[in-house]
């Protein structure tokens, strides 16, 4: 097989059915003005059919490729159809391999018998979604848009942000089989070179069949493979993507995923939210105040409740101590498999919500949440106090929804250690906790920044937040080249 | 930039681009104030309050000025190097002599944990558990032990970044409820005791005091920057006086009978008015200083490993960490019961190995390169002499 496209279209064709056997690879042919045979080869569904038939197919149909003198010269051929076609994207490809790359991409090849060359037709159509709000992150103040699926269009939403010249795209393809556009985004001169490239690397050997979503690229290129904690950033709105890539972050888009990653990931991400840049620092203080509050009771409550009933009943005030006493009053389990058991509940009851249809998993949670719960208590198989202390947990937990995954595992293993060894596993557990989140570094930063290495000016965006004045200097951790970020005019 | 990252990362790199210091100058400040006096909250200040009762102070502040001048020795020496004291130590004794050195201090290390383990393990059954308490409760201890001492010095430097919130959140949550019942004037007068009884307070202490040397492999790979000596000694006061404020507070909650109260920590803040309502919230307060004071006991058995590494030319320190962990569970496991006999042992019969190996042998050092230095300038005198004529 010839690697190079044919001067004979009729070999060209056969060459195409050979390396596109798929039915739904399809070729459409016609005659120029002057009779010579052309096709254009192009993936069902995937193109503008109407773009195609008026702005390649009619021109052609009218263009003579010969005079008086005879038929033009290859060169001639080529420039007279380069001038006819006025095609934003058009063009040239001698190669097979990259033709055939370009058609399964959605665009079209046209072929003109008697010239070697072919012409790639930028008339890629793709239903995409519509641009709409995040469900993962949903905002009351502050922009609503999300990402979609369709890569460029995700560009295009960053682009829209960050109108500058310094913004560059560099463009991958990874997967064997999906092929799948990957692009870096960052903005020249303020991301870290060195951040850049290391993900430019990784990403470079990568070397799967098939890339489907932006989280296949975060699995296979975090520096802790096992590691509980989330080592990449994520987001599926482009105005906190921009925000990031703004304050000197790496980005990176996956066609086919509404999810960008960002580099390098701190663990005080999470507790921000965009809407805390949106509100008054104080405010947005209150509220980082609240989730990090809400975090550790989350973590800590149900472990909290089995060791103070087991182990060490002075940490409860005698009378909720008796409270709880006779709540728990004849229960056939003990304090902490009954809290193993409510916690089993709400996760199944989380994880069937969330596959089961909308209207299918409200009546679910209620019938979870009320009659199973109602049931349960009245059976006397659990206890209402240790109902409320999972419900505190599972509401904490949602106010941090980006570490749902990691503290519900968190969770887990603190019950696990105080129904073991009292409060003793929690401190130590805890104890091993911080230790181990000290040394996870990921692409040039520590996760635990800006409290670990401790960093004072970063720390004025972190559970405190202060006003924009006092944040004209980008992050000391995320090592920008540019460190000025605003400049305020004294009045 | 290169002042931004190692302000970030408490790593100044040096001129010459090959070395980085494993630990910043305000990571050892933040050690020397923040986790350095944890320890000293359990059983130190019922120890001194047993020998010179209200003059429990006196002791501590010998302490103190004693562990300065070693400490100020060390970081004068590390102030003459440029790639902190490990490196000064090869130059000075060569390959076999660092060896044994280090060899030396695994040993000094290693018996040092003797006393805060088995300190360790009566609090946390004294604290940690109202139920009679399983004889294996400090086994995940050492689990997490061993995963600290195969750790590099670097995640040490930052944990003590991390201890600065949690030391002040628990050291002034512990001492916001006892302050207000304390009788400081039951300490008064001063100097009740004779000197003879301070003397012997103070030796039979220096377990609990020996902190030079904890400074050694924090200076190994360090490089000195004007001024951070000041800094780390004033940052070992700052830890002095938060040792001073616990022990005065403390004595002057218990008075008379503090001494027959152990475990400081547990005890101090017992009496807060409003924990009749909200639970014993001073315990949460103590479990948070508890995380500290487990980095603390971990922290010699961390050097000692460090140190059998580059005595026996290791390059994994999991192994030797996770041996010698499992002996020291063992020794735990086995000579709990016999606490009193460890005690006096330590204390009493070996305590002049602590000021030994925390006062005689960094002073030594310092004695030893002064010596070198003023020999060096000598043939350097002679030689330019020689080249003159």
């Amino acid at each position: 097989m010839n690697d190079y496209i044919f001067k004979n279209l009729k070999h060209n064709l056969s060459a195409v059915k050979e390396l596109l056997p798929a039915k739904d690879i399809l070729t459409y042919e016609f005659e120029t003005y002057d009779g010579t045979a052309c096709a254009i080869i192009y993936a069902d569904g995937m193109v503008n059919k109407q773009l195609l038939g008026d702005l390649v197919a009619r021109p052609l149909n009218n263009l003579s490729l010969e005079n008086e003198g005879g038929r033009y010269e290859m060169s001639d051929i080529i420039a007279t159809i380069e001038t006819t076609l006025l095609f934003p994207e058009l063009k040239k490809e001698s190669e097979w391999g990259n033709a055939v790359k370009e058609i399964l991409d959605g665009n079209s090849l046209l072929l003109v018998d008697g010239i070697n060359v072919g012409f790639i037709v930028g008339a890629k159509f793709l239903p995409v979604r519509a641009i709409m709000e995040p469900p993962s992150d949903v905002a009351i103040k502050g922009p609503r848009e999300g990402f979609i699926e369709d890569i460029k269009t995700n560009m295009t939403l960053v682009r829209k942000r960050l109108k500058t010249p310094d913004l560059l795209f560099e463009q991958l393809r990874i997967g064997k089989r999906s092929d799948t556009h990957v692009v870096i985004c960052y903005l020249d001169g303020t991301s870290n070179e060195k951040v850049k490239n290391e993900i430019s690397q990784k990403l470079q050997e990568i070397d799967v069949d098939c890339i489907v979503d932006s989280s296949y690229i975060a699995a296979l290129i975090a520096p802790k493979k096992h590691s509980v904690f989330k080592q990449i950033g994520s987001t599926e709105k482009p105005d906190v993507f921009c925000a990031k890539i703004a304050e000197g972050r790496v980005g990176v888009l996956v066609d086919g995923s509404p999810i960008a990653l960002t580099f390098p990931y701190l663990l005080t991400e999470d507790l921000q939210s965009s809407e805390d840049y949106f509100v008054s620092p104080t405010m947005a203080t209150i509220f980082r105040g609240i989730r990090f509050l809400s975090l550790i009771i989350a973590l800590i409550l149900p472990a909290f409740y089995v060791t103070a009933q087991i182990f060490k009943m002075q940490l409860l005030p005698l009378g909720l101590t008796l409270t709880i006493a006779g709540g728990v009053q004849g229960l056939p389990l003990s304090p902490s498999l009954e809290i193993f058991v409510v916690l089993l509940l709400l996760e199944i009851l989380k994880e069937a919500s969330i596959r089961m249809p909308k209207y299918v998993g409200m009546s679910l949670s209620v019938v979870g949440a009320l009659v199973l719960g109602e049931a349960a208590v009245s059976a006397g198989f659990l206890s209402t106090p240790a109902i409320i202390v999972v419900a505190i947990s599972g509401i904490c937990l949602y106010t941090v929804p980006n570490f749902v995954e990691t503290g519900s595992i968190l969770r887990w293993i603190f019950l696990l250690v105080a129904g073991s060894i009292g409060p003793l596993g929690i401190i130590l557990f805890a104890t091993f906790l911080f230790y181990y989140l000290v040394d996870a570094d990921g692409f040039g930063a520590p996760l635990l920044a800006p409290f670990s290495p401790l960093s004072k000016r970063d720390l004025r965006d972190s559970i405190v937040k202060y006003g924009f004045q006092s944040l004209s200097k980008r992050p000391i951790t995320l090592r920008s080249k540019n460190k000025t970020r605003y400049k305020f005019k004294s009045n | 930039m290169q002042q931004l990252v190692q302000r970030v990362h408490g790593t100044p790199k040096s001129n010459n681009s090959t070395f980085t210091s494993a630990i910043g100058a305000r990571q050892i400040c933040f050690f020397a104030a923040f986790i350095l006096p944890v320890f000293r909250f359990l059983e130190t200040p019922s120890l001194l309050s047993a020998y010179t009762e209200g003059d429990l102070l006196l002791p501590a502040v010998l302490h103190f000025l004693i562990q300065s001048l070693p400490i100020g020795a060390l970081l004068f020496i590390t102030s003459k190097t440029e790639r902190g004291l490990f490196s000064l130590l090869y130059e000075k004794l060569g390959k076999v002599g660092t060896r044994v050195v280090y060899a030396i201090l695994a040993i000094y290390y290693l018996f040092s944990t003797i006393l805060p383990i088995l300190d360790l393990e009566k609090y946390v059954q004294a604290v940690f558990f109202d139920t009679a308490p399983s004889m294996f409760s400090l086994t995940p201890f050492f689990l997490l032990s061993a995963f600290i001492s195969s750790r590099q010095l670097r995640s040490f430097g930052r944990i003590a970044d991390l201890c600065l919130p949690i030391f002040l959140i628990g050291f002034f949550g512990v001492t916001f409820m006892s302050v207000g019942k304390a009788d400081f004037e039951a300490m008064l007068p001063w100097f009740e005791f004779p000197f003879e009884k301070i003397a012997l307070a103070t030796k039979n202490t220096t377990a609990h005091f020996s902190d030079a040397i904890l400074f050694f492999p924090l200076l190994g790979d360090y490089q000195y920057k004007k001024g951070d000596g000041k800094k780390i000694l004033g940052s070992y006061w700052v830890g002095c006086g938060f040792c001073l404020f616990f022990f005065a507070t403390f004595y002057g909650l218990f008075t008379s009978v503090a001494s027959t109260h152990h475990y400081a920590l547990s005890k101090i803040g017992q009496y807060f008015s409003a924990l009749q309502t909200l639970g014993r919230i001073d315990l949460i307060f103590s479990y948070l200083l508890t995380i500290i004071l487990f980095y603390n006991v971990t922290l010699p058995i961390q050097f000692c490993v460090l140190c059998i590494t580059k005595t026996l030319g290791l390059k994994q320190r999991t192994p030797t960490s996770a041996l010698l962990n499992f002996g020291l569970f063992l020794f735990a496991f086995f000579c709990n019961r016999h606490y009193d006999g460890f005690y006096a042992l330590v204390s009493k019969t070996l305590w002049w190995i602590f000021p030994t190996f925390s006062v005689l042998l960094p002073l030594l050092a310092l004695l030893l390169l002064l010596g070198k230095r003023r020999t060096n300038a000598k043939n350097r005198t002679l030689k330019e002499n020689t080249y003159a004529y």
